[in-house]
């Protein structure tokens, strides 16, 4: 059940907001992901999210003598990430505003 | 840290290189490089393992479209093809000599079930076709592959091209050799004798020298396969001739396949309809013909079925 509501932990999605810092390779989108969102990614869904992002052209790779490959925001990628981003902010207010009303939530 | 931590980082990293195996070539050309070094930063574990080898599904199922190489998913076809079909000829072989040569036993047969009679007909047609196919689609591409090898002096290569010409031969020669210091007078077929097939149509050399040259044969035909496909590696040929060996082996192996299955109705009705005498009631060569034919048929269709799609794509919406 849990696995369902948690699209927000979508790994693309997650790649393209760690990228939207800036440019970093595997390690670090790893490293990041976890330090920033408390999700720690696995390689091997590391990388076909990676694969899926490059494909699609959200995200590209950059030149890179080392085997750590950089990868980059492209322009495709971060209407995307807004768009995705503007979507879980109405989601996010709607829910918040429901619970104070109706729970007396008071906030994280 | 324990003695043992060490010992199970290594087994650890070796597992997930393993997973990383499992990956499609073009993928891990791609990203196996970044992989290891993520591996290496990470220190890879059981976990990282297991999510790699579940990854590598989707990837094959739906391989990435700009990792996907139209060329390179066409030669491997070829190879591939080429494999499963010179198996399959070399099986439909070993049917010919067991049933439609044999004159002898099957005289009353053929006459007695219809079945038998179309599954042959369908069998020598689809054959045909089957040939032409590769002599259509196999000989321009052999051709424009041994130019580019003489003029490039490439040795091995030629070697490797004429050994569909050179091993067949050989194995003629050998047979014919067989034949002629082995051969017997061959058992006479008698209506109170129940044998098996082998054992009356194996053209007077007895069973096992028969087996042995099936055995020989088929070897013959996955190493005279194996030629070209090595050439096909390693000289990379591309443009229409390699287009129209990929659609000609679509062809060729769907024709190929059918003659197979017609070989299997044909076996079957042999089986089930054939006079006790004529040796096709014993159930092993039946068993043994029937699952090598539907295996090899499966690889070359499927494989040809990639091939093509990757000559001919669908129209991306």
């Amino acid at each position: 059940m849990r696995e369902g509501l948690n699209r927000w932990a979508d790994p693309p999605l997650l790649v393209l907001a760690s990228l939207a810092e800036e440019s970093k390779h595997g390690y670090a989108i790893t490293q990041d992901i976890a330090d920033t969102m408390g999700i720690r990614l696995s390689a091997g869904t590391l990388y076909a999210a990676i694969s899926r992002l490059e494909a699609r052209g959200l995200i590209e790779p950059l030149e890179s003598d080392d085997r750590r490959r950089p990868y980059r925001l492209t322009a495709a990628g971060a209407r995307e990430l807004a768009e995705q981003s503007e979507r879980m902010h109405q989601v996010a207010s709607v829910a918040q505003q429901r619970l104070r009303v109706n729970y007396g939530w008071a906030g994280a | 840290m324990s003695a043992r931590q060490p010992r199970q980082a290594w087994e650890a990293r070796v597992l997930a290189r393993a997973a990383l195996g499992l990956y499609p070539p073009a993928w891990r050309a791609r990203y196996g490089d970044e992989v290891r070094a993520l591996l290496e930063d990470s220190g890879s574990g059981v976990r990282a393992a297991a999510s790699l080898a579940w990854h590598a599904v989707p990837v094959w199922a739906c391989p990435p479209r700009h990792l996907y190489d139209r060329r390179g998913r066409m030669r491997a076809s070829l190879a591939s093809v080429g494999m499963a079909w010179a198996l399959l000829a070399g099986l439909v072989a070993v049917f010919v000599q067991l049933a439609q040569a044999q004159r002898q036993v099957q005289a009353s047969t053929l006459a007695q079930h219809p079945v038998i009679t179309w599954s042959y007909w369908a069998f020598d047609a689809c054959l045909i076709v089957s040939l032409l196919a590769v002599a259509a689609g196999g000989v321009p591409l052999w051709l424009v592959m041994f130019r580019r090898a003489r003029r490039a002096r490439r040795r091995r290569v030629v070697a490797c091209l004429l050994v569909p010409a050179v091993v067949p031969a050989a194995y003629l020669m050998v047979s014919v050799a067989v034949f002629a210091l082995v051969r017997g007078p061959g058992r006479p077929v008698v209506p109170w004798e129940s044998r098996s097939v082998v054992d009356l149509a194996n053209g007077g050399v007895g069973p096992r020298w028969f087996l042995a040259l099936v055995v020989l044969g088929l070897a013959a035909a996955a190493v005279s396969a194996a030629g070209p496909g090595l050439a096909l590696r390693r000289l990379s040929p591309h443009g229409p001739v390699l287009v129209l060996a990929a659609r000609a082996a679509f062809l060729a192996a769907v024709t190929m396949g059918l003659a197979g299955a017609a070989s299997v109705v044909a076996a079957v009705g042999l089986y089930l309809w054939a006079p006790a005498y004529a040796g096709y009631h014993v159930t092993w060569p039946l068993a043994v013909y029937l699952p090598a034919v539907l295996l090899a048929a499966a690889v070359a269709v499927v494989s040809a079925a990639r091939g093509i799609r990757a000559a001919d794509p669908p129209a991306v919406a």
